[in-house]
């Protein structure tokens, strides 16, 4: 059956999001689970996605492209998945902080993830702490992932940082943090668990932090 | 002497044609007519709908007539002064004049000890202000970095404090709220002597950013009204991302920002007819690797340069883009992306051309970058100062007396010119290479190095009064405080 994972993955790295939920149907119509199809399928899609955008032989356009395809082909698979109670790598919920409006980087890491198996619940923008503490409370995720692309909300992850620490959930999540002023010394400054430099690499963090790397 | 013979004509740099800059002239205009933007600020809402917006919740649109009497109401030319009185601070803006000052809010700075790339610091404020006092070149102050080692809300009151005491250079504030603007402006205010003097020679300008694509925040909106109601000088200035938050055409990207810049013209000239107002801001291209905004990009050169010419179209000063660099380090890259901005900005006559000293695609502020982009300016300002032609500089009689196999050594035309005709550098090195070897081979880096070094070590700005530093100490009290009941 490898006949059709392949051309699904390659449906997925061509980003073709017509051809990708019927992809999906005709492997789940051959009898392939439907965990199977995600990890041999779509995720091994997504993969070498992240692995050419890493070596530059493609581009962010591409890789949109390729994760709306990945995202229509789950369309499918997400009911199967959920009623048949299948485990993912872990839960991220995921937002860009308050004060900033920009959505399209924290969504291009919410689909990389989803594409690396993750479960993605994604808050939006200019998400308030509190958001991000109900949030916590409601879904239990492993990891927390935000985002700010101004040096002027930057300091919003500082205040959710702390907000979560003071609702006493600080110990159950682990935090990650990226956006284009952000760096390494950054997140360690403001007591974050990671940093992930673009989506690729915040794909393989949240890997990390979940122990599935 | 014949009539219109002594024109200045310095060298200049257009683009488009008028044709072409009705076409941009026009399509912004249909953007803010039939698209709109939100305006996340009610106060503004009710602003703007009172005197003719079309208001549907959030979105505001703007009949075009708004906009064309916001556009008359802005001045084209006018003053900031320099907060001692010194004339050779002050910026005259008006058509064929650039000035060149640093950029803001950098994360990083490469120390100027060690040399090394670290997070921005308090204490980092007071040396890149004296480094602008201090160069010919640099006409206006930013702090080329985000304090990192003060409560994370104070960081932009502390570079203002920082800046003020060591440049007397017009300061270009930004600020994170309008907490900020109101300390900021206490400050300015008291060594202007009040508000009214204040007015009248405005010695900072208030720096906001709208959000693309197409939104006006909160934050900014604060800001900006708190800048108009005081008539504090407005920087309003986006940053769109070709591709990514912006279109990817250069004429569309031009279009969507100055309509984003536009709306904050509008609501500005609303509370305030007349109001300076210096339209943004930095216009580039989303790197589609590394995902970064370039600011070596030569797109950002010519986007700067395209909405340069719309912005003189309008009657407006634009707030231009230079001397930064992607670079990591001080190289030829830094050198080659650095230079040629500049250059590029100073042809267009772009009003206010910020981000000198950036590197790093704006991640890490370094006075060594902004003391060598002042031998980059001085360089291009030499060009755009352009030939003089008249019957003097013609020196036909010169010629004529020097004759076949003379030289002009001795002429007493050769006396009169030579000191202006010429360009004398600063870094840049012209000796021979025997004298070049003997002081130690120095290259332009190691130059440029020592320079700051001795402006650091010499360079005394002028003081502020002292009443001034007791508001100083009395606001960044308050402000603390302030920070603390909210904890």
């Amino acid at each position: 059956m490898s006949r059709i994972y392949e051309r699904l993955s390659t449906c997925v790295i061509e980003g073709d999001s017509e051809k990708a939920p019927r992809l999906v149907q005709n492997a789940l119509d051959q009898g392939e689970a439907p965990k199977d199809v995600l990890d041999n399928g779509l995720v091994v899609g997504m993969g070498e996605v992240g692995a050419r955008f890493k070596r530059g032989d493609m581009f962010v356009p591409e890789v949109l492209m390729s994760a709306d395809a990945m995202q229509a082909g789950l369309e499918v698979l997400r009911p199967l998945l959920t009623a048949t109670g299948v485990e993912m790598v872990g839960k991220i919920v995921l937002g860009t902080v308050k004060g900033d409006l920009h959505d399209i980087g924290k969504n291009l890491v919410g689909m990389m993830c989803e594409g690396a198996g993750f479960e993605v619940i994604n808050l939006g923008f200019n998400v308030d702490p509190e958001k991000f503490i109900e949030a916590i409370k409601e879904q239990q995720p492993n990891i927390v992932g935000m985002s700010a692309l101004l040096t002027t909300t930057m300091r919003a992850m500082w205040h959710t940082i702390r907000a979560i620490e003071e609702a006493g959930l600080r110990e159950q999540v682990k935090i990650m943090v990226g956006g284009a002023p952000v760096d390494a010394a950054f997140a360690e400054r403001i007591g974050a668990d990671g940093y992930g430099s673009n989506a690729p690499a915040a794909v393989d963090l949240a890997k990390q932090l979940v122990g599935a790397a | 002497m014949r009539t219109n013979y002594r024109i200045n004509s310095g060298v200049r740099f257009h683009m488009f044609s008028q044709d072409q800059l009705e076409e941009l002239f026009l399509g912004v205009l249909h953007v803010l007519e039939y698209t709109g933007l939100d305006v996340h600020h009610e106060e503004s809402r009710d602003i703007l709908e009172k005197s003719g917006a079309w208001v549907d919740g959030l979105r505001v649109r703007l009949p075009s007539y708004m906009v064309k009497r916001a556009l008359e109401m802005a001045p084209r030319s006018f003053t900031l002064f320099a907060r001692d009185g010194n004339p050779k601070h002050d910026i005259h803006i008006g058509p064929g004049r650039a000035h060149f000052g640093p950029g803001p809010t950098c994360p990083n700075f490469i120390d100027v000890e060690t040399l090394e790339r670290r997070p921005y610091v308090k204490s980092d404020v007071p040396i890149v202000a004296k480094v602008v006092d201090a160069l010919p070149n640099i006409d206006f102050c930013e702090s080329l970095g985000t304090v990192s080692d003060v409560h994370p809300d104070l960081g932009a009151l502390y570079e203002f404090a920082g800046m003020f005491p060591n440049t007397s250079k017009p300061i270009v504030a930004w600020s994170y709220d309008e907490y900020d603007s109101a300390a900021i402006h206490k400050i300015a205010v008291a060594e202007a002597g009040g508000q009214d003097a204040f007015e009248k020679c405005p010695n900072y300008v208030h720096y906001c950013e709208p959000l693309s694509p197409l939104v006006s925040t909160k934050e900014a909106l604060d800001k900006l009204v708190f800048a108009a109601r005081h008539r504090v000088p407005l920087v309003f200035t986006p940053c769109p991302i070709a591709g990514g938050t912006a279109p990817v055409t250069a004429a569309g990207m031009i279009i969507q920002g100055t309509a984003e810049s536009w709306m904050g013209l509008t609501i500005a000239q609303t509370i305030q007819p007349g109001l300076p107002f210096i339209m943004g801001g930095v216009f580039s291209v989303m790197d589609m690797s590394s995902m970064i905004l370039a600011y070596g990009a030569p797109e950002l050169s010519l986007m700067m340069a395209g909405v340069t010419e719309l912005a003189h179209y309008a009657g407006l000063p634009l707030w231009q883009t230079g001397g930064c660099t992607d670079s990591k380090t001080f190289d030829a890259q830094a050198m080659i992306e650095g230079s040629l901005s500049c250059f590029f900005s100073a042809l267009t006559g772009g009003d206010l051309c910020h981000d000198v000293g950036y590197t790093e695609s704006a991640m890490t502020g370094s006075v060594f970058q902004l003391a060598a982009m002042d031998e980059a300016i001085a360089y291009s300002r030499r060009i755009t100062r352009g030939i003089e032609v008249n019957e003097d500089t013609l020196a036909v009689d010169v010629i004529h007396n020097v004759g076949p196999n003379g030289h002009y050594l001795k002429q007493q035309h050769t006396r009169r010119y030579y000191k202006t005709e010429f360009w004398y550098p600063n870094l840049h090195d012209r000796r021979n290479y025997e004298e070049w070897a003997d002081m130690g081979k120095m290259t332009m880096k190691d130059r440029t190095i020592a320079r700051v070094h001795d402006i650091l070590a010499t360079h005394q700005p002028s003081p502020i009064k002292p009443e001034t530093e007791k508001v100083i100490q009395e606001v960044l009290e308050a402000a603390e405080d302030r920070v603390k009941q909210e904890a």
